[in-house]
């Protein structure tokens, strides 16, 4: 595939620029399925994925060298709007989001060479190794291992919660390469072609009865030594980085925003809109998401100038994550016993209160729980005491 | 526009002069000392601030001012809320703000206190009908000047213009009623009172949405120090053998006010640059509205968990964080109640907010 040319956006008024990507949006948007309540899985977005690709589009927040946007947070907010606003499905971004901001960070060069464009181009489609059976919210308890036997890593252990892992075809992990420190100065960060010898996924099943998330299990897996990013035994210091980025990520008030359209339409539907009871409680969901923007903006700025993410950064993820429950909430509420339903209202896939009810429970559980965030912040941020 | 290095060195030079009003270290002696006494505040700290050329900051290089926008006002109002400064200077920039570029020299200066007298209710924004002109005078009613009985006179918009009437002249009756902080609400009742001078309408609406912004950024500054003043508590205060700030009860309340505050952060930030920028200028009352909204229900957030943080001696008043309590039931029901701007805010976003 052809590089596509840079072209920098930045100097467009904010309006010129949501024009733009409207009527790219509504001129390129493939045929796969608008407005879906469920992650869409690689063969369904890759479409979407390839336009973006071509179009020099799909990694706004990667500097410009490296084939990204380099795009203000104003415009990278304007940009998720209009596609929320279409009902474009959310392609695999797991390289994109994750991978992309820490290889540019700590990767040397041969591994940027070589991964970045590879996820550009689609070739090589990720997924987050992170959490296993027993290391969810105490993650850096982590017990896959890694052992390094002449020019290979041997790996041994498991994954779980691996979101979209059976579309991927590459995973990052984080594995124990040294039993005998503290917890945290132990881990590894690897590359793990899931093409390997060894490697095996089961999915599991979730409460809105898909298959998002899946198991993946390490049997002497074997990598290159190369496939090592940063210092034996600094995965953790980088994941850490790596979670401020997926904490701001989590943090975008797309979820939310979304969300909200949805309760809108819904309160039409089932004629609650104009209860001026509906409507106090509405507009109080409303203020919430237009100060959680406000704040999200200051974080994406700091990305964008490169700036670290603190730890304060979990004030954002708890605040997004609970609001886009308070309005699922509100929104089951109004459905009335057509909360009940399986299948959407009247067809339509924005009309379904117990999806998008169901949608909002895992974010404040992923990415660290809300009441693990809240240890965090006040440990990190405001200087209390532990017990 | 200024650019932002520009409004930066602008905010950091106003904090550092605002030092010389607001004790760095936290010193609320002279708060204290003021509260139910004549004026409830001091003249003379109101004249430095008035040297200082705060209450023509936002004023035009033309008529006197500093031509400051309101990233550097609120940046101001911040300080000001954080050491609860009694000086009505939101009210009084207001009169300003309302007279444009007929202020007098000698109110500028903070020789005679002019204070806005603008309000026609006790919770909302209503300026129009509370008080018409006729024939140089004027009559009718306004509520709720703050700090009124320090008041040389009023600034009062009017659907004619605005007046300034001296609060001394006949026909006018000044009520004043003692508020939690330390202060007074003016009530004021004018039967024909003579007009000092008139001045041609102003735009009304924007001049009361910048004040209602500044006061969304005094209540920020108010509430970000009655939680570091908590959040100091919990961490020496021991109970059980332990620094109640390590129970886990208290610990996720204390972030649930960082969280909020941290919000009205943002949001009376966005919203300072929204006043600044180039953005349509119909999103300033929206984005007032919505800092107003979140201050207010912060600052009284913050203000019920500071009490209960403390225990029994939260509920002191030799405690200072009373002081903080007293003035966010005072200040956050001004300009508007959250109430008040969330209808607003609600009216004036007919889709989602436009994010």
């Amino acid at each position: 595939m052809p590089e596509p040319a840079f072209e920098d956006m930045n100097p467009l008024t904010d309006e010129d620029f949501r024009m733009a990507v409207r009527r790219f949006v509504e001129e390129n948007y493939p045929d796969i399925p608008r407005y879906s309540q469920r992650r869409l899985h690689w063969h369904e977005n890759r479409p979407w994925y390839e336009i973006l690709a071509r179009r020099g589009w799909l990694c706004p927040n990667w500097p410009p060298e490296y084939g990204g946007m380099g795009l203000s947070a104003t415009k990278q907010l304007i940009m998720v709007e209009e596609y929320e606003r279409y009902g474009c499905a959310r392609v695999n971004d797991i390289g994109i989001v994750m991978l992309g901001p820490l290889l540019i960070r700590y990767g040397t060069q041969a591994q940027k060479d070589f991964f970045l464009p590879r996820i550009i181009s689609g070739e090589h489609v990720w997924a987050q190794g992170y959490s296993e059976p027993n290391a969810g919210s105490d993650l850096a308890a982590v017990r896959t291992e890694a052992v390094l036997a002449g020019e290979e890593w041997v790996i041994n252990g498991q994954k779980t919660w691996t979101t979209l892992g059976s579309d991927a075809n590459w995973i990052f992990i984080l594995a124990r390469t040294d039993k005998t420190v503290k917890k945290q100065a132990g881990i590894s960060f690897l590359l793990v072609p899931m093409t390997n010898k060894g490697v095996s996924v089961r999915t599991i099943r979730n409460l809105e009865l898909h298959d998002e998330f899946c198991e993946v299990f390490f049997d002497d897996v074997r990598i290159a030594r190369d496939h090592l990013v940063g210092d034996v035994n600094s995965g953790w210091t980088m994941a850490k980085a790596l979670l401020g980025h997926e904490r701001v990520f989590i943090g975008s008030p797309r979820l939310s925003s979304n969300a909200l359209v949805r309760l809108r339409l819904m309160a039409q539907r089932m004629d609650v809109w104009d209860d001026p009871a509906f409507r106090d409680r509405y507009t109080r969901l409303q203020l919430d998401l237009a100060d959680l923007a406000a704040l999200f903006e200051t974080y994406v700025e700091k990305l964008r100038r490169g700036e670290p993410i603190g730890p304060d950064v979990t004030i954002l993820k708890i605040f997004q994550s609970e609001l886009y429950q308070r309005i699922s909430e509100l929104m089951l509420e109004i459905a009335g016993e057509t909360a009940g339903y399986v299948e959407p209202l009247d067809g339509d896939p924005r009309l379904h209160a117990a999806a998008t009810y169901l949608m909002a429970r895992p974010t404040t559980i992923f990415g660290g729980s809300s009441e693990i965030m809240r240890n965090v912040l006040c440990k990190s941020v405001l200087g209390l005491p532990s017990a | 526009m200024p650019n932002d290095d520009e409004v930066g060195e602008n905010i950091r030079m106003i904090v550092d002069s605002a030092r010389s009003v607001v004790p760095p270290d936290g010193d609320l002696s002279r708060i204290r000392s003021l509260r139910f006494e004549a004026r409830g505040f001091d003249p003379s700290i109101y004249r430095t601030m008035a040297e200082m050329g705060w209450l023509a900051l936002r004023l035009p290089d033309e008529a006197g001012g500093l031509g400051l926008g309101m990233r550097e006002y609120c940046a101001l109002a911040e300080v000001l809320g954080a050491g609860l400064t009694p000086e009505p200077l939101i009210s009084a920039a207001l009169a300003c703000r309302l007279l444009g570029c007929s202020v007098p020299k000698n109110v500028l200066a903070g020789e005679r206190v002019v204070l806005a007298a603008w309000q026609d209710g006790p919770s909302d924004l209503q300026w129009r009908r509370g008080v018409t002109l006729d024939e140089g005078t004027a009559t009718g009613g306004k509520q709720f000047v703050p700090m009124a009985a320090g008041a040389g006179a009023f600034a009062i918009p009017t659907q004619d213009g605005v007046a300034v009437v001296d609060a001394a002249a006949a026909g006018l009756e000044l009520d004043l009623r003692a508020t939690q902080d330390g202060g007074q609400a003016g009530q004021l009742r004018l039967s024909a009172t003579a007009i000092e001078l008139t001045v041609r309408p102003a735009d009304v609406d924007a001049a009361l949405d910048e004040a209602t912004l500044a006061t969304a950024a005094y209540l920020l500054g108010l509430a970000g120090r009655a939680f570091e003043i908590t959040r100091e508590y919990l961490v020496v205060r021991k109970q059980f053998g332990h620094p109640i700030g390590s129970f886990q009860a208290l610990q996720h309340r204390a972030a649930d006010m960082k969280i909020q505050i941290e919000l009205t952060r943002a949001s009376v930030a966005a919203a300072a640059a929204a006043f600044d920028g180039e953005a349509d200028p119909r999103m300033r009352p929206v984005r007032a509205s919505q800092a107003k909204a979140r201050a207010s229900e912060t600052a009284l957030l913050v203000a019920r968990e500071a009490i209960q943080m403390h225990g029994a001696i939260g509920y002191t008043d030799e405690c200072d964080i009373g002081l903080y309590v007293r003035k966010a039931m005072t200040v956050a029901n001004t300009f508007g109640t959250a109430a008040c701007h969330r209808r607003r805010y609600a009216s004036l976003t007919s889709e989602p907010a436009a994010i």
